[in-house]
């Protein structure tokens, strides 16, 4: 006998899924975020976020250090998914499969070599707790950089160099107007996949020694001292921002792509 | 590889002969005695399985797998850890009681965690939190009382009541919460003092024996201290009463014990005020707050003092010995946190069960054994509230770790007394230790009587005090906006400015193509 499911049937486990572990717990977050201790409603904890110097100066802290984080895996991610890519290179895929491996290591066992590395470097730590948090985040999130890059570097097409050299464009002009703009969309999936975790990736952070809290400690603070309301209510603050800045970016990378569409 | 398995399977049999030995001891048991045949039948000849839901911290049992080389051979007995201790205790309740029980062992990292899993519906019939969180638990009246059999000290198998140290007895009696005794509720499991692990090489004892030693500019970033904020207040109110605490006036006070704990439990919003303050200046000079990483950090030289547990110190000494590495102890001279860790029986799990607390009990029991105690100690490395009564066995164990060889000149005597008889005077209880011990492993495993004389217990903070040491946790460890110097406005302006001129161009740019752009492809 033949087992046959509708599209119906087959999308009744994802619901389930979705409903359990997506919807339910976000109206639980809700839910504490908008209520007080004696489970009135309330728009307090709204009020305090943005009216504590605390929160308010964690969130640019985690701002600074997530803007910091992404600019040097830019930098760094870019031209190495570019030589990746478009070189003739013998061994590309044994380099490719290098700057990956690491992705394959627990990363607090990263973050535990790399402590050591800059001792030796630095000699103590605790000097740069910013530097040393920077490094952190780029170590460990460059891959998620260079991923998307060097597959949408990799698909770009020959002829489209070919014309712009055709049309007597020089190299950089090349770069800055085919190459780049039709990277975009790798390059801004790079962004949010670095940007949004080293605004709350707190483990880095500790196992560096910088006890200034980032966002993702403040929330785990609140919590421990039994305040799930105010922790909550900064977990939806911040799942907010990163929502605006991803449709943001998004609508960015479309207007892009469709430009890329046009050339 | 293969010895392994040839080892696991050794275990398996031995399990199993094990079981087959404890069926025949019931049977035997149940011909014989009356009394166990009786709760037997009553659980329906063994046919019925208790279920203990316990829940213990993190890697805070032995669990078994010593390698051979590990037997402690004592003068009385080997003792040597092959199965876990949770394992062994199934057997011996059954062999014991006659009744099975099925151990379900969970563990948990902090005692908020615990408290979290507790109220998120998770159910236990005993758990293993630290004092303060016992005090929270007996207000909240979630514990349910031990029982008056388990404090029968005619019965052989009592072995807690048997075996436990004086002087833990007497701190489990002496503090009340609502008038009740801790000891009515909570049976200790191990215990120690907080201090100061430091690297004699380049720290002085004078200057490693006080929590000044976190403000001191001389060790600018080269000092560890806890990362929560009962761990940190306690040195910063140590800092800030430190003339009142080193006192001798105040020191020879008849109430000295309650006038020193009433100081370091402060709340007062002032003090608070202060401490946050002095909090501030202490982050501004140590190397890190660190969770756990306090010990590596020390064994590989990073920092040159950190503040630690009493346990966790003497593994942090024992590691560094093995790299040749030699670190030492103090306990400052203001005054040290005297803590504990014990076993409580909680209402929600335990309910009118009898048979489950009897179990529940019996645990806590089994536990007690002098030789589980030692295998515990021996296993986590810190000490065990078990003194173990009329049996010689912790005392000779501590004479095993740190008993000075017979051609050792340089010794001391090292009286502990008053933790295995009460009297400190004891002679029977005077541990020969090379002299370097008194200020090493032996110093932080069993503190000196000295040393416990101006140790206080750190209480549960009320609603609002907890609160309010929360928050003030909260504003030392966030960066805030007032704390930027000109230079650093300068350079965030900078940026933002470069990044706002770069998106001008680009969308000027853009509008500029987009406009040209119909023109120029066809």
């Amino acid at each position: 006998m033949k087992l046959r499911f509708s599209r119906k049937q087959l999308g009744i486990p994802y619901a389930v899924f979705l409903v359990c572990f997506v919807a339910a717990p976000l109206l639980v977050v809700l839910y504490y975020a908008f209520t007080n201790g004696e489970g009135r409603f309330t728009v307090q904890n709204f009020a305090n976020f943005f009216t504590s110097p605390n929160t308010i100066g964690t969130l640019c802290y985690s701002l600074a250090v997530a803007v910091a984080a992404t600019f040097c895996c830019v930098v760094i991610a870019y031209p190495t998914a570019y030589i990746l890519a478009r070189s003739n290179l013998r061994r590309k895929t044994v380099l490719l499969v290098l700057f990956i491996a690491p992705m394959w290591i627990n990363f607090t066992l990263r973050v535990a070599a790399l402590k050591e590395v800059l001792t030796v470097l630095e000699g103590n730590l605790a000097y740069h707790p910013f530097l040393n948090t920077v490094l952190g985040m780029t170590y460990d999130f460059l891959p998620f950089m260079i991923l998307p890059l060097y597959t949408t570097l990799e698909k770009l097409d020959d002829s489209y160099l070919e014309a712009a050299a055709d049309l007597g464009a020089d190299g950089v002009v090349t770069f800055l107007k085919v190459t780049l703009p039709l990277s975009m969309p790798g390059l801004i999936s790079g962004v949010t996949m670095v940007f949004l975790p080293s605004m709350t990736n707190y483990v880095i952070l500790d196992m560096l020694y910088n006890s200034t809290y980032i966002m993702g400690s403040l929330i785990g603070s609140y919590f421990n001292a039994y305040d799930w309301h105010s922790g909550s209510m900064i977990s939806i603050v911040l799942l907010a921002i990163i929502f605006v800045i991803t449709w943001a970016t998004n609508g960015f990378g479309e207007e892009e792509t469709s430009r890329g569409a046009i050339l | 590889m293969t010895d392994k398995r040839q080892r696991t399977r050794a275990i398996f049999s031995h399990g199993r002969a094990c079981f087959a030995a404890a069926v025949a001891a019931l049977t035997v048991c149940c011909l014989c005695t009356p009394q166990l045949s009786a709760e037997a039948a009553q659980k329906g000849a063994g046919e019925q399985t208790v279920t203990l839901r316990v829940c213990n911290w993190e890697e805070y049992i032995d669990e078994g797998g010593w390698d051979e080389d590990e037997v402690i051979s004592l003068d009385d007995a080997d003792i040597f850890g092959e199965s876990a201790l949770v394992k062994e205790f199934e057997e011996w309740y059954y062999e014991t009681y006659g009744v099975r029980v099925a151990v379900e062992y969970s563990t948990f990292g902090t005692n908020e965690e615990l408290y979290s899993q507790m109220n998120l519906g998770n159910v236990y019939d005993m758990v293993c939190p630290s004092d303060y969180m016992i005090m929270k638990l007996m207000k909240e009246g979630k514990l349910e009382p031990l029982s008056e059999e388990f404090f029968d000290g005619s019965d052989a198998r009592n072995y807690y009541v048997r075996g436990v140290s004086p002087y833990i007895r007497d701190v489990f009696e002496e503090n009340e919460i609502d008038g009740k005794a801790w000891a009515d509720y909570a049976a200790g499991y191990m215990w120690g003092i907080t201090g100061i692990v430091y690297n004699p090489e380049e720290v002085s004892k004078e200057e490693a024996s006080t929590w000044s030693i976190l403000t001191n500019d001389r060790f600018y970033r080269q000092v560890t201290v806890k990362d929560n904020v009962r761990d940190a207040y306690f040195p910063t109110l140590a800092i800030l009463n430190r003339e009142l605490l080193t006192d001798d006036a105040f020191r020879n006070r008849a109430d000295y014990g309650e006038q020193l704990a009433a100081v370091m439990n402060d709340t007062a919003p002032e003090t608070i005020q202060a401490a946050e303050e002095k909090l501030r200046e202490i982050r501004g000079n140590v190397y890190s707050f660190e969770t756990d990483s306090g010990k590596a950090d020390m064994v590989t030289g990073k920092v040159l003092a950190n503040t630690q547990w009493s346990g966790d110190a003497v593994y942090t000494m024992d590691q560094a010995e093995e790299d040749d590495f030699y670190l030492c102890w103090a306990v400052p001279r203001e005054c040290t946190n005297l803590w504990f860790d014990g076993w409580v029986l909680l209402k929600d799990g335990i309910g009118a069960d009898t048979a489950k607390k009897h179990a529940a009990e019996a645990f806590i029991n089994f536990l007690s054994k002098p030789e589980n105690a030692v295998r515990n100690m021996y296993y986590i490395g810190y000490t065990s509230a078990i003194a173990g009564g009329e049996d010689g066995l912790v005392f000779d164990y501590l004479n095993w770790c740190y008993g000075a060889g017979e051609d050792e000149s340089d010794t001391i005597a090292y009286p502990v007394g008053y933790f295995f008889s009460g009297d400190n005077g004891d002679e029977a209880y005077v541990v020969t230790a090379p002299a370097e011990q008194a200020g090493r492993q032996l110093a932080a495993q069993y503190p000196s009587w000295e040393d416990l004389a101006r140790s206080a217990v750190m209480n549960y903070f009320d609603d609002a005090g907890n609160a309010a040491i929360n928050q003030m946790w909260i504003n030392i460890r966030c960066f805030r906006l007032d704390m930027m110097s000109g230079g650093q406005w300068a350079a965030v302006a900078a940026g933002g400015v470069l990044l706002a001129v770069t998106v001008c161009c680009f969308a000027l740019k853009k509008a500029e193509k987009g406009k040209g752009l119909p023109c120029r492809i066809p």
